[in-house]
């Protein structure tokens, strides 16, 4: 090796910087750009999956959370009720608000892509008719309601919702206090109304392991049903 | 033109020449002899110290041009780097080489201390050499860690807080470290205005000086000559072997300073390319004190240490903190002296062949770990990850409430269900074999005690949340398992 080569050396460092740092070369940044950023995704499928999966199933059944993959459900939810929930949440139960405004990780467009998505999605037509609405009503008698949750609950869910058996499934207790603590009124509705076909509770107009003389629910008897659930509350959560 | 060129060289040359004397001190460096063996073909094994010289003149080049325009203040930090990457011309290359040409020291600093181990370089009477070396690589990787603060984004926050986490455990003296190290009992605005004064004064006026003794040693006591298999080094009779080795020397000035100048080159052109090509490191998100956006990990260097965390059991986690690197720097220091005599060859040296394949492997299977494993949080785990639906299946109204819970509250993030999830804590598909209702009630509400790895959710979780993620973790257990009913580990005692 001779001092030749040594000469050319910095001569060459100095010029390949230069080259290197002259043009573009890949390594260059750009200011970081909106697309591929989470707030410019938009598409149904890939918001569910990041944010509602976990709580709500891979398909929307089969999550501890109620089933959004349900046509008699997504029949009578109107779609405002949608939105406000995705945007809002529900005060003390587990579903979070999801709008940034509420602090929460999406944009309003992102929740109006998942709101008015679940219809598009999983909504069917047909149906039983006749359906009760799904918002709460006021009013509801407690008393009517002990008596009809004998006739359409009682045979899974023991007389005092103290659970039960349903064929050969366990059937858990709904007048536990931290479980009411944890559900919405208008959950409770919703579930009278439209059961969890996901896990075998049957709903308004469905007999499966109900008595013989049962007959479909009304909108008297599920607003007395949610009635009840709501009386056995501990008193601090009423 | 070329003739005048020369003579008005040496004619200036010589003015300050007569004036400075400088030739009687450096012409004796340049051309001390070195053994004849390392001037020769073998003398490539002598290049990687001057490389990480060349690559430290680069760094502080570099980082002068950087503090010029850096603001290390807390709110104007990220907007400085974010000035540099993206307006001020050649600024993000600025960053780039630094960042590349510091990744390049660590990496010549590692190479050059597996060929002195190798080579037996650091035996009698080179053994000084070694610490200093070890002292080298210390304050390399401080750089490292100190400059990655200085991005003070999301990685940068995460750094502090495990080194943070990591001083506070020190015992008696934790609390009072870590107030030096980040300027108060939590990282804020002085905690940045620590590092950088780590960064550009403290550790490099140290690194220089020990630069300085390190070469100081290297000229006195000379470089090594290759090793010769059968040759063994004795203290008694070294001395005088290599005093004869270097009356058939080779001036250092000529192939040696060649091979260093070129090899010296070539890092350099490697490491402009990197900067080219691959660009600046981050920074990366803004620091969030609530980790709610990416997954943020160290650096390169420090990622193995990261891997180690993740693979090692929650109680031997303090351990792996605090004492695993003080014992790994201990056996460093200790090298030269457990073995400062006998065969320098590797051919003869099994084990220390051995030593450096085996630590070599370890350090690249953690620093794989470290890259994949999420140690840290994984934050989208709480929406994102389902819940195995066999466990949907059995499970009671009241379990159903616990697992929506557990998903609101974030558990997800660190703790997997099946395997899915964040494994920042342990798999819970079994805890309801393990803990009992009250072990878990005392989990959740006090976390890991003294704070750290999982947070006390004491204040945050109402009672009825509790009753239900209880019930819905002793749920948690293979069909026909019972529930634990007498602790099988003792209970964790609460915080004080
Ligand atoms: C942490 C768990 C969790 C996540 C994540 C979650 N939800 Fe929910 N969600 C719930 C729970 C629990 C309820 C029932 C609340 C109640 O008691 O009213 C609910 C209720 C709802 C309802 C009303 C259902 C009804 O029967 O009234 C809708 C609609 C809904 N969620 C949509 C979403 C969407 C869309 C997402 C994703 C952006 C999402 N949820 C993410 C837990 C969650
Ligand atoms: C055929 C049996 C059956 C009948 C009849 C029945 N349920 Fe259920 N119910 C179930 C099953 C199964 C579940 C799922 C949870 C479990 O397995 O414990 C369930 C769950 C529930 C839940 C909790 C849902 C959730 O996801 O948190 C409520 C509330 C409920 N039932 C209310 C009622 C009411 C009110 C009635 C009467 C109108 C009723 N059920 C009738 C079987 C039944
Ligand atoms: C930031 C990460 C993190 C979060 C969030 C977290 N944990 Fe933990 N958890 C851990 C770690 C780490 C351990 C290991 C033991 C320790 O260090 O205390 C652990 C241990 C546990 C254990 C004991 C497991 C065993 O096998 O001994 C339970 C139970 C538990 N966590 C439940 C929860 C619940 C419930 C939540 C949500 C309310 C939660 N964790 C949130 C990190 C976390």
């Amino acid at each position: 090796m001779t001092t030749q080569v040594l000469n050319r050396i910095p001569a060459f460092l100095i010029a390949f910087t230069l080259l290197a740092s002259g043009c573009n070369p890949p390594g260059k940044p750009t200011p970081p750009q909106t697309s591929g950023r989470p707030e410019a995704v938009t598409d149904f499928n890939v918001l569910y999956a990041a944010h509602c999966a976990g709580c709500h199933g891979t398909d929307g059944t089969l999550g501890p959370a109620p089933p959004l993959n349900d046509p008699l459900f997504l029949k009578i939810v109107p779609d405002t009720e949608l939105v406000r929930v995705v945007t809002e949440g529900r005060a003390g139960t587990s579903m979070a608000a999801f709008d940034q405004k509420k602090g929460g990780p999406l944009t309003t467009a992102q929740v109006k892509v998942l709101a008015e998505g679940l219809k598009t999605k999983w909504g069917k037509p047909g149906g039983p008719t006749d359906v009760p609405g799904y918002l709460l009503t006021p009013g509801g008698n407690v008393e009517d309601g002990a008596m009809m949750f004998a006739m359409a609950c009682a045979s899974c869910h023991g007389d005092k919702g103290q659970g039960g058996k349903s064929g050969e499934l366990r059937v858990g207790a709904i007048n536990d206090p931290a479980f009411l603590a944890l559900s919405s009124n208008q959950v409770l509705r919703r579930f009278i109304i439209t059961g969890r076909p996901d896990l075998g509770m049957p709903n308004f107009t469905e007999k499966t392991n109900r008595p013989h003389n049962f007959s479909t629910l009304t909108a008297k008897d599920v607003a007395d049903l949610t009635s009840l659930l709501n009386s056995w509350r501990s008193p601090a959560t009423k | 033109m070329k003739r005048i060129l020369k003579a008005v060289a040496t004619s200036v040359g010589g003015w300050f020449e007569a004036r400075l004397r400088l030739k009687p001190a450096v012409m004796p460096i340049l051309e001390h002899p070195i053994p004849a063996g390392a001037a020769g073909p073998k003398g490539w094994w002598y290049v990687f110290g001057s490389a990480s010289m060349t690559l430290l003149f680069l760094q502080i080049a570099t980082g002068i041009g950087l503090a010029l325009v850096y603001v290390p203040s807390a709110d104007q930090a990220y907007q400085s780097l974010e000035y540099l990457n993206y307006r001020q011309p050649f600024g993000w290359f600025l960053r780039s080489l630094h960042y590349w040409s510091g990744s390049g020291m660590v990496v010549m600093v590692v190479i050059h201390m597996t060929q002195v181990f190798l080579h037996g370089a650091y035996k009698y009477p080179r053994e000084l050499t070694w610490i200093f070396g070890v002292l080298l690589l210390l304050l390399t990787l401080g750089m490292a860690f100190t400059g990655q603060v200085l991005r003070w984004d999301a990685d940068a926050y995460w750094g502090v807080g495990v080194g943070a986490s990591m001083a506070g455990r020190v015992p008696v003296a934790g609390p009072g470290i870590v107030e030096l190290l980040i300027g108060g009992p939590t990282i804020g605005a002085s905690t940045l205005s620590r590092f950088f004064a780590l960064h550009v004064f403290i550790i490099p006026g140290l690194l220089i000086t020990l630069v300085g003794g390190h070469l100081w040693l290297v000229l006195s006591r000379g470089i090594s000559e290759p090793p010769v298999p059968g040759e063994p080094v004795d203290p008694k009779t070294y001395d005088a072997k290599y005093h004869e080795e270097l009356k058939k020397g080779k001036p250092f000035l000529g192939d040696a300073m060649t091979k260093d100048a070129f090899f010296s080159a070539l890092v350099v052109l490697v490491v402009v390319t990197l900067a080219a090509v691959i660009g600046p490191k981050g920074p990366g998100g803004l620091p969030d004190p609530t980790l709610t956006a990416a997954n943020p990990r160290p650096d390169w260097p420090f990622l193995w240490l990261f891997g180690l965390l993740s693979l090692s059991p929650a109680g031997l986690e303090t351990f792996v903190m605090l004492a695993f690197p003080v014992v790994l720097v201990i056996c460093l220091l200790l090298v030269p002296f457990v073995s400062n005599r006998g065969e320098r060859a590797p051919s003869r040296r099994p084990v220390a062949v051995l030593i450096v394949l085996v630590g070599g492997t370890t350090l690249a299977v953690l620093t794989y770990e470290g890259m994949t494993s999420p140690w840290s949080p994984k934050m989208g785990a709480w929406s994102g990850d389902t819940i195995p639906t066999a466990i949907v299946k059995r499970a009671t109204p009241l379990e159903l409430q616990g697992a929506a819970a557990f998903q609101n509250k974030d558990c997800r993030n660190c703790h997997a269900l099946d395997g899915v999830g964040g494994r920042r804590g342990p798999d819970l598909s079994t805890v309801g074999t393990r803990l009992t209702r009250d072990q878990l009630i005392d989990q959740i509400n006090n976390g890991t005690p003294g704070g750290g790895n999982m947070p006390a959710y004491g204040k945050h979780v109402r009672p009825a949340e509790m009753d239900a993620m209880v019930a819905f973790l002793m749920s948690l257990r293979p069909p026909g398992q019972p529930p634990a009913k007498v602790a099988l580990v003792p209970a964790p005692t609460a915080a004080p």
